[in-house]
């Protein structure tokens, strides 16, 4: 979009705004920030913007809620706990740079790199594997088609813990 | 201690705030070690949590600094000590297998070991 002269203004849960400017003014970059707690999550957020940096919080899933407290086994420290208002709901940031020729890349030491792929890696495990249990537990039933509901979800789940893994072999 | 953590507690031995540190070790480097944001965030979050660096007191419309602590340059004197330990080994294996070589070669051919002494003489 920046490319064809459209700058990214605002997101919502479902939706993105945007505005003219010229193209190839603005560079993008999405950060996974759900392994944080939501004080590291606003840190880091504060160092972006020092660095002239324009942040913005997006959603990893669509959950309209108020209030809500998910626990997070695949997260750091006080991050297992994810809350709303809180780290909930902003397990994503969008980072825009002025497009000045310069190399714009968020994670590039590989001890960081490795880190990053690793926690994206236990997220998606996590859900693959208790979607496993589920279809299990539901093909034990002979329900048909909810298991194989959670057995589809389970391998999608299973796609990204491989290429999380293959990223993280590449860092090495 | 990885290069980048290295680098970047030599960088808090000053206050810096972020901008400054990434700056620092680009420098320093050369431009080899480019920092990321997320990668610089890490670095310097590790040494907080170790208690290697600490975040100084924010003051208004002021970039957050950050300044190394007594273990931290105790740390990174034992790291500065353990490098040129490696580099002194690596010299002296070098050396020893430039030397075996050397032996070796003379073993091999000892038509030149005969053919130098000759011209040492």
């Amino acid at each position: 979009m920046s490319d064809e002269g459209w700058r990214l203004v605002r997101v919502g849960k479902l939706s993105y705004e945007f505005e003219p400017c010229p193209p190839g003014a603005y560079r993008y970059r999405v950060d996974f920030v759900g392994h944080l707690p939501a004080g590291r999550q606003k840190d880091y957020r504060s160092l972006l913007r020092e660095l002239g940096y324009r942040v913005m919080s997006k959603n990893l899933n669509l959950n309209w809620s108020a209030g809500h407290v998910r626990f997070r086994p695949w997260a750091k420290g006080a991050g297992k706990l994810s809350a709303s208002p809180g780290s909930f709901n902003r397990e994503l940031l969008i980072v825009e740079k002025e497009n000045d020729g310069a190399p714009f890349e968020l994670h590039t030491a590989p001890e960081d790199l490795r880190e990053y792929y690793r926690y994206q890696r236990n997220m998606y495990a996590t859900t693959a594997l208790l979607g496993l249990a589920f279809a299990l537990v539901l093909f034990y039933q002979e329900a048909i088609a909810g298991g194989t509901a959670f057995a589809v979800l389970a391998v999608l789940c299973g796609l990204p813990v491989v290429w999380c893994r293959k990223r993280m072999g590449e860092t090495q | 201690m990885t290069e980048v953590t290295f680098f970047v507690l030599l960088a808090v031995h000053a206050p810096r705030h972020g901008y400054a540190v990434m700056q620092f070790v680009e420098e320093r480097t050369a431009g080899r070690l480019r920092l990321g944001a997320g990668s610089l965030y890490g670095a310097i979050s590790a040494l907080v949590e170790k208690g290697w660096a600490a975040a100084l007191e924010e003051q208004d419309g002021r970039k957050k600094e950050y300044l190394v602590t007594n273990l931290g340059r105790q740390v990174a004197q034992a790291e500065l000590e353990r490098l040129h330990g490696l580099v002194s080994t690596a010299e002296q294996i070098m050396e020893e297998a430039e030397h075996e070589e050397d032996i070796q070669v003379l073993r091999r051919f000892p038509g030149v070991a005969g053919a130098l002494a000759e011209q040492l003489v």
